[in-house]
């Protein structure tokens, strides 16, 4: 079953004297279970890509279909809500807010879910103990470590049990050792709970991670590759 | 509910900066405070200048002679109860001064000569004994009522009604105490010696008077009794009561300072042609020779007058009570700019405009709140600080209520552009930085 489907998409900026098409005409469909890296190099649209991917952009042209709901004309709101349900997301800069202990910035989502603090509290402590980090629960951001932190900001995208996790470079500020244990996690995410991953990377190490590399060029797609 | 998280992250908004909270809030508490402060010396002094008058009594007309040669006699008091309709007390006035002697102490102190209907005339209560009757005033009785502060010095706390002391002389009998109205409350009385009039022009070596008051059933009656004292003054003085020449009659002056009298119907000398010429050739052309003024309407002047004041004080308060909601702006703008990149996470992780619009308008609504409050607390120390330097300042409910209301609206309506500006983030942009 295909959890995303997006058909012609394309996406231009208006910028300055012109605009700018940073994706032209991408077709792609990805199945639930699926863990799929995005490759190419920078300004090759993948960034753009991820994020009409994960409704914080619209396309321009083209129908992007989500589990099945047509998603590319929905209303701000609705996207809102469609990110706080089905996408969790992780950043290279992890993206965790400083104010809040590790805890707090797990909870964040299940708070615009609505759902009272016993429950919330209950989740993100699950959360954070499958990303082995339940000893550090009560510590802020900059008390953690890079690979912490990034750990923390995963258990925040997991709280959600998202069908489709987001990575945008998610080893891109950590060394080689912390950023492999970072990918044997999604990968056991993927394989465990059966999240479907998407990620976008320049790292071809890390890339293979995935069992489909898919490479960008000029915002288009340049080819596909299996891993076996 | 969402309201509920919004708060709460609005509050961790506020902690998570504390020093750039708490100038915020300084500048909003400080510009409360000057409005509660402020305001309070504006509405003390009114009161104050209302409360003096006020120990005057209400609605008591004073018919004060500016030459020797337009005294009355002192009958014309009770003449007046009769002739003016609305009136219910009067009494002729007679201010002098004598050498008190009691027991072995000597002292200057100063005396005013008045009828019995003194009490009732000027809002007097006693303390202990009884003031002195008509029937005192009829026989020129050397009886003394004393002003509060020398009625409870003369032993020390105890009553002194029944004792005596001696005036010129010649010994008093004293009747009564009367209760104290407070420093320069009803010009003075605490310090004085209040005596039958007759007795008094006996010490003061006079026949007449210089100054008659009466009192007025009802404001109302105040009024009416003071045309028909101009009237009756007018005549007397030899003009036409019912043709008054242009430029004869009731001049309206604002009223000094201090407590001054405010001439409501001034009676200008006579003309030279004038027929009363004859008869009262000493009086001196063109100037006051009787003025007959209303104390409430001196009150109400003086009350317009300070309300002024407040208001002014108020307005200059209100001016740093508003660059303190320019604050608040300013600081939650800069927020803004600078906390792009978490409205985008927050957005990400399913954050609405509205979510984000509630959140950044709280935090504004508490930087005011915490100023208004804490603006409060200080204005009312301030006041307090005021009034050990010897202002009369007072913490005017209406002014606490009106910065407290000010305050919290700058900060809804100053807030309201940059949580808007959060709000209208996109995404993506936001995720960029």
């Amino acid at each position: 079953m295909e959890l995303l489907e997006l058909k012609g998409i394309s996406k231009e900026y208006r910028s300055g004297k012109g605009a700018v098409k940073a994706l032209s005409d991408i077709n792609l469909s990805v199945k639930r279970g699926e863990f799929v890296s995005i490759m190419g190099p920078s300004g090759s649209g993948k960034s753009t890509l991820l994020n009409v991917i994960g409704c914080l952009d619209r396309p321009s042209a083209g129908e992007y279909f989500l589990d099945g709901m047509k998603v590319d004309r929905v209303s701000d709101d609705k996207l809102s809500e469609i990110r706080n349900r089905y996408i969790g997301f992780v950043f290279q800069n992890f993206h965790l807010l400083q104010g809040l202990d590790a805890l707090g910035n797990v909870e964040l989502p299940l708070i615009y879910r609505g759902i009272g603090s016993a429950e919330r509290k209950r989740r993100a402590k699950e959360a954070l103990d499958a990303v082995g980090l339940s000893d550090r629960i009560h510590h802020r951001p900059s008390e953690l470590s890079g690979g912490e932190q990034q750990r923390v900001a995963i258990a925040r995208a997991l709280v959600q049990e998202p069908l489709l996790v987001l990575a945008d470079e998610p080893t891109g500020s950590l060394d080689s050792r912390t950023g492999r244990a970072i990918m044997e996690l999604f990968q056991k995410l993927n394989t465990e709970r059966g999240i479907t991953v998407v990620m976008v990377t320049h790292d071809r190490d890390m890339a293979r991670y995935g069992r489909r590399i898919v490479r960008l060029l000029d915002g288009r797609i340049k080819e596909e590759e299996f891993i076996g | 509910m969402r309201f509920f998280f919004a708060a709460q992250m609005a509050w961790q908004g506020v902690v998570i900066n504390p020093l750039r909270s708490g100038l915020t809030v300084l500048g909003v508490a400080i510009g409360v405070a000057s409005v509660v402060s402020l305001m309070g010396i504006g509405e003390g002094a009114r009161l104050a200048v209302v409360k003096q008058f006020e120990s005057l009594g209400s609605n008591v007309i004073v018919i004060k002679a500016h030459d020797a040669k337009a005294e009355f006699m002192p009958e014309e008091a009770e003449e007046l109860l009769e002739r003016v309709s609305g009136l219910k007390y009067a009494s002729p006035v007679v201010r002098t001064n004598a050498v008190m002697r009691w027991r072995r102490a000597r002292g200057q102190v100063e005396i005013i000569g008045v009828s019995s209907d003194f009490p009732e005339l000027r809002d007097h209560r006693l303390v202990s004994g009884r003031f002195f009757t008509k029937w005192h005033v009829e026989q020129r009785s050397p009886v003394a009522v004393l002003g509060y502060n020398i009625g409870a010095g003369l032993l020390g706390g105890r009553s002194p009604v029944g004792q005596t002391l001696t005036l010129n002389g010649q010994t008093y009998r004293i009747v009564g105490v009367l209760e104290k109205k407070g420093p320069g409350q009803a010009e003075g009385i605490d310090d004085k010696v209040v005596i039958p009039y007759t007795t008094a022009l006996k010490i003061a070596g006079k026949k007449t008077v210089d100054e008659l008051w009466v009192k007025a059933e009802s404001a109302k009656a105040a009024d009416l009794a003071i045309a028909q004292l101009g009237r009756i003054y007018r005549r007397k003085l030899g003009f036409d009561a019912t043709a008054p020449k242009p430029g004869d009659g009731e001049q309206q002056q604002m009223p000094g300072k201090e407590g001054a009298e405010k001439p409501v119907e001034t009676l200008p000398a006579p003309q030279p042609e004038d027929q009363s010429k004859e008869e009262k050739p000493a009086l001196e052309l063109g100037k006051d020779i009787i003025t007959i003024t209303n104390l409430n309407t001196l009150v109400e002047e003086a009350d317009k007058a300070n309300r002024v004041m407040t208001l002014l004080l108020g307005g200059i308060a209100a001016v740093s009570l508003l660059v303190g909601g320019l604050g608040i702006m300013n600081i939650m703008l800069v927020a803004v700019t600078e906390r792009t990149a978490e409205i985008g996470v927050r957005r990400a992780l399913g954050a609405k405009k509205f979510d984000l619009l509630l959140q950044f308008l709280m935090e504004a609504f508490y930087l005011s709140g915490m100023g208004a409050a804490t603006g409060t607390a200080l204005g009312i120390w301030g006041v307090n600080l005021f009034n050990r330097y010897g202002f009369n300042a007072v913490i005017s409910a209406e002014a606490v209520r009106v910065a407290v209301f000010v305050a919290l609206g700058c900060g809804l309506i100053f807030g309201v552009y940059p949580a808007w500006t959060a709000a209208s983030v996109p995404p993506v942009e936001a995720l960029r930085r």
